[in-house]
């Protein structure tokens, strides 16, 4: 059973009805004359950038008409059964009494040419359907649905306004009960360029976060938003495109803190195997780095990003579904943490280095032995520890 | 001042008479000194061998009650680079010394940190304040320090101590702090401090401060609590699977205790002969270390190199031998 706190909200809040679907009123309209013309044209593609609405699209205008939605994918067009079930025999007539179906393939962009001809099998299904087609896809001007789309009519959804993202993840937070300052959820929107999917994901990962850590990251938020959408793309997606090797470009982020987030997050979406293959992708793009660095040979950042990009996505077979929070890189403060501490026991080292005649490198690798010999009061008195240090090697937890 | 609670020090030989060992070193050095013009020395050795405590007898001997404004005591590893070294020899060479030894006295410490350039630039130190200072050099292998370094002092090969030297040694110390200390509880102390002497002391100081009846038991008891973390735990936690327990007790071990990510992947190809695991399998995580090694040199960030490699542990725990075999 799926957990409810685990559904994406883009999920969740999909827009089941033309009223929810906000800023693409041209193309609604289109789409139903399209529907009461069928079948002068028997199929439709939605095409247009991920996050508009394309799939909800499809779903609005089956609830408005009050059809079934059969869902098919790549690898449902080759199953003999399944279209044979969409088709119907010929000669029948469509029933009045009969529930009108419309046919979607979600994100065609998906089936490739080699896939034993599933773009020839859609093609066929075109042709035989007696129902209408909802095509979607992001890029539909690739040369190889140069048939697909003389067949089609073809429907461009633009990226949303801004103003609209905004205005739906106002209502959001209203139903989640949030209350998240409007410049906040102004900068999400902004950032999400028109993608509602990602201003969603955006606005349920600022909601996981417990309020004191939430008005903390308010300041790092720019970064994080794009920091999560890059992680989401990567983590979640099986198939390497050529936008895996530069999302991180997007991220308003240093390449060496990219690393960091990959590597602290990586265990929460990969075990095993995969766990294994994503490291090592992540070994190699530093291998990489460490090129880029010692030899200044920037075309080997194309290398690097491949590996941080496309190598970590590949590490699994199949696209991922769920939500996940991730996680800040946490090893940098433990760094950072462990080099206060550090400076304290240097400074104690120092001291004690200088009467024994000894090196601080010496006396830092003899610290346990020497912290023993240090319980002598009349000794800490000797080398002038002072207040903060005679405290830290009182403290039970140090090194 | 001359007293110290610090044992090394208290219990550091003040006079030739002193010393326990190194008894040719000694001759020759005492001669030197009698004759008041000592060269450039240089003293190699292992550590807790005696060179720091010759120094400091030496200058004792040359300078008397005043030796402390005539002595300067640098450490190679400690200091950031040979300019500071240079500009502080500088300092101290800029005046004369006082009384009638017609130099000053610079201990150089673990001299062979420097790096062959800075040993260049030393060198050309030593030589421009030969007629107000004398170096006395340490190292712990003279083959790390430069021909021509070498060639301008007098070199002296200090020798582990005997174990009978540091028993007695031990004793003398025993007997003057009221301590008790069994065979065993010497034997147990001497294994631990691999015949560093100063470690000898150290562990004897440490345990006297627990009590002054010093037992095997007693003395394990803080050899446990003085070594390193093991990195064997980590490995474990990645063969069963958990590979952020893996990485966080990593990261903690390597911040702890400041080992690099070198001396890691060191004790983890140790280590893995030790594993419980089968022979083939072994062979593919040593194939594994050695490629977390390379790429290490090759990329920049030691510790996610180190978490590719166990992760690759994880995966061998789990049963993925033939995945490791594909690269």
């Amino acid at each position: 059973m799926i957990n409810q706190e685990n559904i994406p909200w883009s999920e969740k809040y999909r827009a089941a009805r033309f009223s929810e679907i906000k800023g693409q009123e041209l193309v609604i309209d289109k789409l139903k004359t399209f529907l009461r013309s069928f079948p002068a044209k028997k199929a439709v593609i939605l095409h247009g950038p991920p996050g508009v609405g394309k799939t909800s699209m499809a779903y609005a205008i089956a609830a408005e008409y009050d059809a079934e939605i059969i869902e098919m994918n790549a690898s449902d067009l080759r199953n003999k059964e399944k279209i044979s079930e969409v088709i119907g025999p010929a000669s029948q007539q469509r029933s009045l009494f009969k529930k009108f179906k419309i046919i979607l393939i979600d994100e065609v962009d998906g089936i490739s040419t080699r896939d034993r001809g599933g773009l020839t099998e859609l093609l066929g299904l075109i042709e035989k359907s007696s129902f209408p087609l909802i095509i979607t896809g992001n890029d539909i001007w690739q040369q190889k649905f140069n048939l697909l789309r003389q067949k089609s009519e073809l429907l461009a959804l633009k990226e949303m306004d801004y103003k609209t993202v905004l205005s739906i993840l106002k209502e959001i937070c209203i139903k989640e009960n949030l209350s998240v300052m409007n410049d906040v959820l102004t900068s999400i929107a902004i950032k999400a360029r028109g993608d509602m999917r990602a201003a969603l994901n955006d606005l349920q990962s600022l909601s996981k976060m417990d309020e004191k850590t939430f008005v903390k990251e308010i300041g790092d938020r720019n970064k994080e938003v794009s920091i999560f959408n890059a992680l989401q793309f990567i983590f979640k997606n099986a198939q390497i495109d050529t936008k895996m090797t530069n999302v991180y470009e997007e991220v308003n982020m240093d390449v060496d803190e990219i690393f960091l987030w990959i590597e602290e997050n990586i265990p929460y979406e990969y075990k095993g195997r995969e766990l294994y293959k994503a490291m090592d992708a992540l070994s190699r793009a530093d291998v990489f780095r460490g090129r880029i660095h010692r030899q200044q040979h920037w075309r080997f950042l194309v290398y690097e990003n491949f590996f941080l990009g496309s190598g970590i996505a590949a590490a699994k077979k199949y696209n991922r579904t769920g939500w996940t929070n991730y996680k800040k890189p946490s090893r940098i403060l433990k760094i950072w943490l462990n080099n206060q501490r550090m400076a304290k026991k240097k400074s104690i080292c120092e001291k004690y280095a200088k009467v024994a005649h000894l090196s601080i490198k010496g006396a830092m690798k003899d610290f346990l032995l020497i912290k023993q010999i240090l319980a002598n009061p009349k000794i800490r008195e000797e080398i002038k520890l002072d207040e903060e240090e005679t405290e830290f090697l009182d403290k039970p937890t140090i090194a | 001042m001359e007293s110290s609670d610090v044992w090394t020090e208290k219990y550091r030989p003040k006079k030739f008479e002193d010393v326990v060992g190194q008894e040719e070193i000694l001759k020759r050095v005492k001669s030197l000194v009698n004759s008041i013009n000592i060269p450039h020395l240089l003293f190699a050795g292992p550590a807790g061998t005696g060179k720091s405590t010759l120094a400091l007898i030496i200058v004792r001997q040359l300078f008397g009650e005043s030796w402390r404004e005539n002595y300067l005591e640098l450490n190679a590893s400690d200091e950031r680079g040979i300019d500071v070294v240079r500009q502080k020899v500088k300092d101290f060479a800029r005046t004369k010394a006082i009384g009638n030894v017609p130099f000053k006295v610079i201990f150089l410490d673990e001299a062979d940190a420097l790096t062959r350039e800075a040993q260049q630039a030393l060198r050309r130190t030593m030589e421009n304040y030969t007629s107000t200072c004398r170096f006395i050099l340490s190292c712990n292998y003279s083959s790390k320090i430069l021909d021509p370094i070498q060639s301008r002092c007098v070199v002296f090969r200090f020798q582990l101590l005997d174990k009978k030297d540091i028993k007695r040694r031990i004793e003398y110390i025993a007997q003057n702090e009221g301590l008790t200390i069994t065979p065993d509880a010497f034997d147990a102390v001497y294994e631990a401090s691999e015949g560093d002497c100063r470690r000898v002391i150290n562990f004897l100081q440490a345990t006297a401060s627990i009590s002054p009846n010093i037992t095997p038991d007693l003395v394990n008891t803080i050899v446990s609590k003085a070594k390193p973390a093991d990195i064997k735990v980590v490995l474990d936690y990645a063969l069963s699977g958990d590979f952020q327990g893996s990485r966080e007790k990593l990261l903690s071990i390597m911040l702890k205790d400041s080992v690099s990510g070198q001396d890691i992947i060191k004790s983890i190809q140790k280590e893995v002969w030790n594993l419980p695991i089968d022979n083939e399998l072994k062979v593919k995580l040593t194939e594994k270390t050695g490629e977390a090694e390379f790429r290490m040199v090759e990329g920049s960030d030691e510790f996610i190199q180190l978490e590719a490699l166990l992760a690759s542990f994880v995966l061998a725990g789990q049963g993925g031998v033939k995945d490791l075999a594909s690269k």
